[in-house]
């Protein structure tokens, strides 16, 4: 055995505080080592082609780099390990930088020994390492894309324009999501409607596109590139023979409050959910309809000239197989009422900025739904930063649209005395500082100090604030005719489904968790499964189209080809070992194990595919039967003994 | 005026320390608490806002002898609605118990402190209060209560005025 120890400076990040000079000697003492070199930056060209004529040169058979986190840069090296004509897999990487030179800089004689120790560790396992080789598997060109706001509908256009075929679940009876609601998007002012209104339109118009609206996502199983998915189309009582001309909803005697609209106006119970829905149809919404509850009225089926009404529609089954999915389900607004102090809910000058963006959709256009009144104050981070109400994070978007909602008002109405009183401004994207000068310039006055108490005026109705001025140290209590609160994102209901369904990891927020913060930020730990838009979390419509456009491409990678690489790090087990017990099949996340009756003896059987090394069920297994390729326990004993010091042997 | 030079780096670490001083780091200066607190609305040389900055700060010195700092009412509104769940009052006190072990207790404190030791109370019961009690048909009370200076003898406090 031949193996070579490549040392990297990580340009003074580990060389300033780790001996560079022994470490190397240490690592030249340490048995079957036949070369060891350093290098200011192992992963630069120059450092790659080092180890790989090294490789040719001297016939090296196993490679330990020491540097980074092998998160960082392991793969670098592993396509340099392979393209030298060797096994991936006989390679190791020693992290001296994020476990030593980083956390342990004021340590240096320290630092120094133990990178000494993680290198012989590294070695020992290097040692003992198999040639594994990664399998291909053969994969197709289906995606399936759960949700469809803005994040869905571009991941799915972006896929459908490449040639992919694409299938777009909503739960929702129409696509565009929270962004249809609002009136103008921040820092430019285009009109939402009028920007997303096109794309929605190119989603039924792309033939490689199937859509699913009123549908959910019931199960998914199977793995990267073979997953079978249920989907449940709930009934919506009226057949596609609809041509949305109106006559139903005139007769229709039901009237509640429109959810879209925030109850600002009502609908009937046979309805189309906004005015450039798509697709363009009725539904009738079954917790309110008479007939549907009752059995009695039906005046909408009477007088459809179409026969379009169909109350005996049930819920159907829809099967599908897809290669990859790519999860886009967005978020909720905070529940207001959960922030009692501020009164959202019992008092009607208190709304939220969402019931915001609609009134000022509908002054626009001439059809004011309530005065909005003379004196307007925004209440910043309602719901966000707030560990009374359990929600630790920012929500990243409420600065922006406040300064937008304000603005638009003052702009109105010059006379409107608007102010937002916020905990910190972060006008932190592009155009943004210039937009919340703008927002100055047109008179909104912004004030530091988060709002303690509203209180209602029970004669009058007219609300007060009591907030401290933290830049004039001085107590504000002012009256206001209108309250908006500036509520926050909460992952919400689709999501919180779509990470029980597809069994996917959360941050600590709710949020979906990406697979790495920086370098995989819409890759999940599911392989074959993107994230994108406000599932992962809060953010605005920019970062989220850019963010969808992302999935689609990491899905177009995997698919692409035709054929992908799986990773031969996968549990295996022995079965003159194994007793059946099933321990395994109870621990493991991935329903990656069952048991099987094989030469009469009931023994787990390791789905490879579906295998993602985790090693719950080698950690879990009784008998030790159950081990993983790459980490196999003889490889975990000489890591520990030779982290222990202990002799080779 | 702030001195940084003044800053003491260790002085907010000690505070969180002490029991209710844990949460100190997480204040973001949004002053709701101090737009809840009713001293705060009729005296604005307190603020609870302005107590905790100058803690992280380390202004040692400037906090602890503050006679602002005990001004504190603990009615625990701010508690109530700290954003980031800090127990404002209970770490106001935090600071204040620290002020103590460092010899900056008011005197009206160490005063209030040696009636209890003597009575039991704040307040001397004279025949006058026991005459008008009779009066009202209640009961007589005892003039003094021996027990609460075994209480105070038992939390030390006597020990940390003394050092």
């Amino acid at each position: 055995m031949k193996i070579g120890v490549y040392v990297c400076h990580c340009g003074g990040n580990i060389s300033e505080v780790v001996d560079i000079k022994k470490l190397t000697a240490s690592a030249e003492q340490q048995s079957e080592v036949a070369v060891v070199r350093d290098n200011a930056h192992m992963c630069s060209d120059v450092g790659r082609n080092l180890v790989l004529e090294d490789i040719k040169k001297h016939k090296l058979d196993r490679i330990v780099v020491a540097a980074c986190s092998p998160q960082f840069h392991g793969k670098t090296f592993m396509d340099i390990v392979e393209k030298a004509g060797l096994s991936p897999y006989v390679f190791e990487m020693a992290n001296i930088r994020e476990q030593c030179s980083w956390p342990h800089f004021n340590e240096p004689d320290l630092a120094t020994k133990k990178a000494k120790d993680l290198v012989s560790v590294a070695l020992a396992k290097a040692r003992l390492d198999e040639s594994l080789s990664r399998k291909t598997m053969p994969i197709g060109k289906r995606v399936l894309v759960v949700g469809a706001g803005i994040a869905g509908i571009q991941a799915a256009l972006d896929l459908g324009d490449a040639g992919f075929e694409v299938y777009l679940v909503e739960k929702e009876a129409t696509i565009g999501g929270k962004m249809a609601q609002l009136s103008r998007t921040f820092p430019t002012e285009d009109c939402a409607a009028c920007i997303l209104s096109p794309k929605m339109a190119d989603v039924p118009a792309n033939p490689n596109i199937t859509l699913f609206t009123n549908s959910e996502i019931e199960k998914v199983s199977g793995f990267l590139g073979n997953f079978e998915v249920i989907i449940n189309k709930k009934p919506t009582y009226v057949n596609d023979q609809c041509v949305a001309c109106g006559v139903c909803e005139e007769k229709c005697p039901v009237k509640i409050p429109n959810e879209f609209e925030q109850g600002l106006t009502n609908r009937r119970a046979i309805y189309v959910p906004f005015e450039f829905a798509v697709p363009y149809r009725y539904l009738i919404d079954e917790s309110n309809c008479i007939y549907l509850k009752k059995g009695k009225c039906g005046n909408c089926k009477k007088v459809c000239p179409h026969d379009a009404v169909d109350f005996d529609q049930k819920a159907e089954k829809v099967e599908l197989k897809v290669d990859t999915i790519i999860v886009a389900t967005g978020y909720d607004i905070f529940d207001a009422k959960e922030k009692k102090v501020y009164g959202f809910g019992t008092n009607k000058n208190v709304i939220t900025s969402l019931a915001m963006e609609r009134m000022i959709v509908h002054e626009a256009e001439g059809r004011a739904t309530r005065e909005i009144g003379k004196r307007v104050a925004f209440i910043q981070c309602v719901g966000s930063r707030d560990e009374q109400i359990g929600n630790e994070y920012c929500s990243r978007i409420c600065c922006m649209y406040a300064t937008k909602l304000s603005q638009l008002l003052k702009r109105a109405d010059p006379k409107k005395d608007v102010y937002v009183f916020y905990t910190d401004l972060r006008a932190f994207g592009k155009g943004f500082e210039e937009y919340y000068k703008r927002a100055q310039k047109t008179g909104v006055k912004f004030i530091r100090g988060r709002v303690a108490e509203v209180n209602e005026d029970s004669k009058t109705g007219r609300v007060t604030i009591k907030a401290e001025d933290t830049l004039a140290r001085q107590i504000i209590e002012s009256e206001f005719d209108l309250v908006v609160l500036s509520v926050g994102m909460t992952p919400g209901a689709g999501t919180r489904q779509a990470a029980e369904v597809l069994r996917m990891t959360k941050s600590p927020g709710g949020f979906l968790q990406e697979a790495h913060p920086k370098f995989k930020p819409v890759d999940t730990l599911n392989d074959g499964v993107f994230i994108c838009g406000c599932a992962q979390g809060p953010k605005d419509i920019p970062d989220t189209v850019a963010q969808a456009s992302a999935a689609a491409s990491r899905a177009i990678r995997l698919m692409n080809k035709g054929v992908y690489a799986v990773e031969p790090i996968t549990a295996v087990v022995d079965e003159d070992l194994c007793s059946g017990c099933g321990t395994c099949v109870s621990v493991c996340p991935y329903e990656a194990v069952k048991t099987e009756i094989k030469d009469d003896k009931r023994v787990a059987k390791v789905n490879e595919m579906l295998c993602q090394g985790c090693g719950s069920c080698s950690a879990a297994c009784p008998s030790g039967a159950s081990q993983q390729h790459w980490f196999m326990n003889k490889q975990l004993k000489a890591m520990v003994g030779a982290a222990l010091g202990e002799e080779e042997k | 005026m702030i001195d940084l030079k003044l800053s003491d780096p260790h002085f907010k670490w000690e505070i969180m320390k002490k029991e209710g001083g844990e949460g100190l780091l997480k204040c973001f200066g949004c002053s709701d608490c101090a737009a809840s607190c009713p001293v705060r609305y009729f005296d604005e040389r307190y603020n609870p806002r302005k107590i905790i900055r100058l803690t992280l700060l380390g202004m040692k010195e400037m906090v602890l002898s503050s006679p602002f700092l005990w001004f504190c009412a603990h009615c625990h509104a701010c508690t109530e609605r700290c954003p980031q769940g800090i127990k404002v009052a209970e770490l106001i006190n935090a600071i204040k118990n620290y002020a103590v072990e460092k010899g900056y207790c008011p005197e009206g404190y160490k005063m209030q402190l040696e009636l209890l030791m003597k009575m039991g109370r704040l307040y001397e019961v004279e025949d006058f209060d026991l005459k008008k009690r009779q009066r009202l048909g209640l009961p007589p009370i005892d003039k003094t209560i021996p027990d609460v200076a075994k209480i105070i003898e038992s939390t030390h406090i006597l020990k940390v005025l003394k050092k």
